[in-house]
């Protein structure tokens, strides 16, 4: 190139852009004149020409269709094997700590409480057979929905589980238990253990419990100890215990060590009864004070939400319980708002 | 997304010069454009985006390649001709076309990246450059160093007849 005239060094890359079709009309016109003028530019320009007509040849051939398929084939029993290991999840910061929230494609698969907001912090980080990835905007949907249910504004979470993480089939068993037991009532963890089939198995029902994968979804908040204290949630975070059930209007009072419910401030449903009766209820005295295997209701309105009638004999409906003095309010807000999340995300 | 499966596997196969390759590469660019994908933005060009995986592969792949110099032929890129352009120009340009693909084969990675993502797959230069990271006019004379390499090394090559002598 080092002996020809400047005009044409200056012109190559508009002439190697026209002939490949990439320069517009005036630089076209610009090259087409000064081919006209130069024996050698147009014999450069005629050769791109045919590197490009030769190139577009190149494009309409493909790899052995053979070679394709089975590296198709490969990849999609890789992309099967990856679909079922993978989580995808967020952390979301919250009153109650830093929550970690993670779905498969079946379902919601772990929620977590964090002492910190990492993915370190997870049992994800250490369980095996998954990958765990952070995750757009599904995971932030379920996140608004369950700050709606602990803020008291939605009583249901209508979400595809996945067990996955459950240890086994008693586990699995109690989780299902748990799950029946409704919105705004409590039971005990020997009632559970009757409930399940186990009356004598109170400390492996308190362990499936303690390795509920999905709390809140399966309410284990709603299972307390026999003498009514609300006992080791989360990691012996009973203020967590205390805010849901407070939101679900669950009379719960500050008591010397702890907090418990108040029970006799609450309606009661015998073991497989149909109807929820007072406190003072013949057949209830009948107990002795024993509650085991009662479901303890909050209010009369969730008593018959889940289905339950009024007893005949001592007639709540009548002499409904007075709204109990201590008791934890049912909100921290002017508007009926619990503790809730902070708005601002 | 698995619709450009074909197509990145095309691109990989000139990008390595190995079926073995361009089929471990294509299979990892998918894999991860599945973890990822859920953060993507709505809109994005998702055939795009997984040129920029795959040419990050190959990039990698050259890096830890670097040290056995792969010397390969654009032969043993086992390309057949499908269906599409005339027997007649297929002809004329097939001998073209294979010593192209010998000289693309040699030309240092960037360029051949470049080039093949554009003239072979006909993305746009901005595209191109995101994926080396470098600018749309980078990649722009990325290519045009590629066609000037590919015009020198044609013209002092033993001819072979169905090009216009200089």
């Amino acid at each position: 190139m080092s002996d020809r005239p400047s005009v044409c060094d200056q012109i190559e890359a508009d002439l190697l852009a026209s002939a490949i079709g990439e320069a517009d009309a005036a630089t076209t016109r610009h090259v087409g004149a000064h081919l006209d003028r130069c024996g050698s530019c147009r014999d450069e320009f005629r050769q791109y020409r045919v590197i490009d007509g030769a190139v577009v040849g190149l494009r309409s051939q493909s790899p052995p269709a053979g070679a394709v398929a089975i590296a198709r084939e490969r990849l999609e029993a890789r992309l099967l094997d990856l679909r079922s290991r993978l989580l995808a999840y967020r952390i979301f910061p919250s009153p109650f700590g830093d929550i970690l929230i993670a779905r498969s494609e079946q379902g919601i698969v772990l929620i977590e409480y964090l002492e910190r907001a990492s993915l370190g912090a997870s049992r994800l980080s250490r369980v095996g057979g998954v990958e765990a990835v952070e995750d757009g905007e599904e995971v932030e949907a379920l996140y608004r929905e369950l700050r709606d249910y602990i803020e008291g504004r939605t009583t249901r979470l209508q979400w595809p589980v996945d067990l996955r993480f459950v240890r086994s089939d008693f586990h699995r068993t109690v989780l299902q238990a748990t799950a029946a037991i409704p919105y705004g009532a409590v039971i005990s963890y020997s009632g559970l253990a009757r409930e399940v089939g186990r009356p004598r198995a109170v400390r492996a029902v308190a362990q499936a419990l303690r390795w509920n994968p999905l709390p809140i979804i399966v309410p284990c908040h709603r299972v307390i100890g026999a003498s009514g204290a609300l006992t080791g949630y989360a990691g012996g975070e009973t203020t967590r215990k205390q805010k849901l059930l407070t939101v679900e209007g669950v009379p719960v009072i500050k008591a010397r060590r702890d907090f418990e419910i108040a029970r006799d401030a609450m309606y009661i449903r015998l073991p497989d009864d149909t109807e929820y009766c007072l406190p003072s209820c013949s057949s209830v005295v009948r107990l002795s004070g024993t509650h085991a295997g009662c479901l303890l209701f909050g209010s009369r309105e969730r008593a018959e939400a889940a289905g339950l009638a009024p007893c005949t004999t001592c007639r709540p409906d009548l002499h409904p319980l007075p709204l109990r003095r201590g008791a934890m309010p049912p909100s921290d807000g002017p508007r009926g708002r619990a503790p809730g999340f902070s708005r601002s995300e | 997304m698995s619709e450009h499966h074909a197509e990145i596997y095309r691109y990989l196969l000139r990008a390595t010069g190995r079926a073995s390759d361009a089929d471990d590469l294509s299979q990892e660019t998918f894999l991860r454009a599945f973890r990822a994908h859920r953060s993507l933005p709505p809109h994005a060009n998702v055939r795009a985006w997984l040129f920029t995986i795959a040419t990050n592969l190959s990039r990698n792949y050259y890096r830890a390649q670097s040290r056995r110099r792969l010397a390969y032929a654009a032969v043993s890129v086992t390309l057949t001709e499908t269906d599409g352009a005339g027997p007649d120009r297929m002809t004329i340009s097939r001998e073209t076309g294979a010593r192209i693909e010998a000289v693309v084969s040699r030309l240092p990675l960037k360029q051949r990246l470049a080039f093949i993502q554009r003239k072979i797959h006909g993305l746009d230069y901005d595209a191109i450059g995101a994926s080396l990271k470098c600018s749309a006019d980078s990649a722009r004379a990325h290519v045009f160093q590629a066609l000037r390499k590919i015009r020198q090394s044609l013209e002092t090559d033993e001819p072979s007849g169905e090009e216009p002598r200089t």
